[in-house]
């Protein structure tokens, strides 16, 4: 006989690194499925709510790739609260669209954008004040950084996916995308 | 003695096939339904046994061989879905994703590219291989094909379909290991050949989005890589 233990709720975050946020609003088009993530788990960190500090949570969803310091310091310091990071879109996963800057210099870069833009003034400067971030030399995936436990590519995933992996981590069960038949990049 | 004098018998994944000697590995498993991964094979032209992704294993001979370039022998014992070789298609199919620019979300062939659709295959979620990206030309010189070396893994079906089937030797390769490339005449831009006739078949048997013609958008690619074999076919029946 198997005892019904009730089970304690989960606690989830989302986080948005080196991304566009589409994954973000790729993980609203779960819709009114969100009433069932809701009743497994609490969202306490996300872009999309109120809140401050990153506490310990269960599962962290993180959007985007690491392309700065403060990436690497909010990637490292995730990890640690964490005890499932799943590397969320395929920025996270394989650096996509914001890796395209790793062919070139990162000072090609910031003249592409500051100095040479077609719609600058006459007097385009890269801007340096302290309060901005770095940006790193490279663009890397979240698994060049910390270890990541499970991966959902696609830019966006489709929310059937993000959804099918929420439910089945938060019912304890591991997701298998490859037999899901919801493999996507792009 | 044996009637079928011109048939052998081998074992593919311990199925007992008779098929006729001369052919490889690759057309007996095709014929048969026995699914093999391939990407540089194109039917219509000579297959090279480029990318890997048919390695096969045969009982008595302890490497792995090329489905697509090796022959069938009688009584050959052949096994095409052991964990090594999926374990090397995984690997070989990471390699071509981490040797380029493979940026799926801003390509004309998402959705219709078969390298997207190998990494479905072999359950491709990451790679695990750190990314070389590397500094790679678009040639837009052409007026109406674009040549995005980002793109390319070299599976070289525009080059033998350039010369075998349309005869003009535009494409050729250059170069070795990672900084190989495919380059138009003596590597000069795509647009000055003199030898290419813009018959667009090397953009119908380009697997990737690495030839594309400028006149379409995103997710509008349609291409027609079995086009290549019923040209070869149509012009045997003229011979």
């Amino acid at each position: 006989m198997v005892k019904y233990k009730k089970m304690r709720k989960k606690k989830l975050a989302t986080v948005w690194l080196g991304g566009c946020s589409g994954c973000h609003m790729s993980l609203l088009d779960i819709d009114e499925r969100i009433l069932d993530v809701a009743q497994l788990a609490d969202i306490v960190k996300s872009p999309i709510v109120d809140g401050k500090e990153m506490p310990d949570v269960d599962i962290a969803l993180v959007e985007g790739s690491v392309t700065s310091d403060e990436h690497y310091r909010e990637i490292l310091h995730i990890r640690k609260k964490a005890k499932t990071l799943i590397a969320f879109g395929d920025c996270a996963v394989m650096t996509n669209v914001t890796g395209m800057r790793n062919y070139f210099p990162l000072k090609e870069v910031f003249d592409a954008a500051y100095v040479n833009a077609v719609s600058n003034d006459a007097e385009g400067q890269v801007p340096d004040h302290p309060s901005l971030l770095k940006l790193n030399d490279k663009v890397v995936p979240l698994q060049e950084v910390v270890n990541v436990d499970f991966v959902i590519p696609g830019c966006p995933p489709n929310a059937d996916t993000i959804f099918y992996v929420l439910f089945e981590f938060l019912n304890d069960r591991l997701p298998d995308l490859g037999k899901a038949k919801k493999l996507k990049y792009g | 003695m044996n009637c079928y004098m011109n048939t052998i018998s081998i074992i593919i994944d311990d199925q007992k096939l008779e098929t006729d000697p001369g052919k490889t590995i690759l057309e007996v498993c095709r014929e048969n339904g026995i699914d093999i991964l391939t990407m540089c094979h194109l039917k219509g032209v000579l297959d090279i046994g480029a990318c890997r992704l048919c390695l096969v294993e045969i009982e008595g001979v302890n490497k792995l061989l090329s489905a697509c370039t090796t022959k069938v022998a009688a009584n050959m014992i052949v096994r095409t879905n052991t964990d090594r070789i999926k374990k090397y298609q995984r690997i070989t199919t990471e390699l071509f994703f981490a040797e380029r620019n493979h940026v799926c979300a801003v390509c004309v062939a998402n959705g219709k590219c078969e390298l997207q659709d190998l990494g479905y295959k072999v359950g491709l979620d990451h790679i695990r291989y750190p990314h070389l990206f590397p500094q790679c030309e678009v040639d837009t010189s052409h007026p109406w094909y674009v040549m995005d070396h980002n793109r390319c893994i070299m599976c070289t079906r525009c080059v033998r379909v350039c010369n075998e089937v349309e005869g003009a030797h535009n494409w050729d390769v250059m170069n070795r290991g990672h900084q190989v490339r495919i380059i138009s005449d003596f590597n000069s831009p795509w647009g000055e050949s003199e030898t290419c006739t813009s018959c667009g078949k090397c953009l119908h048997a380009c697997p990737t989005g690495a030839i594309w013609p400028k006149a379409i958008v995103q997710g509008q690619l349609q291409k027609n890589p079995g086009m290549i074999n019923e040209l070869v076919e149509k012009r045997k029946m003229k011979l």
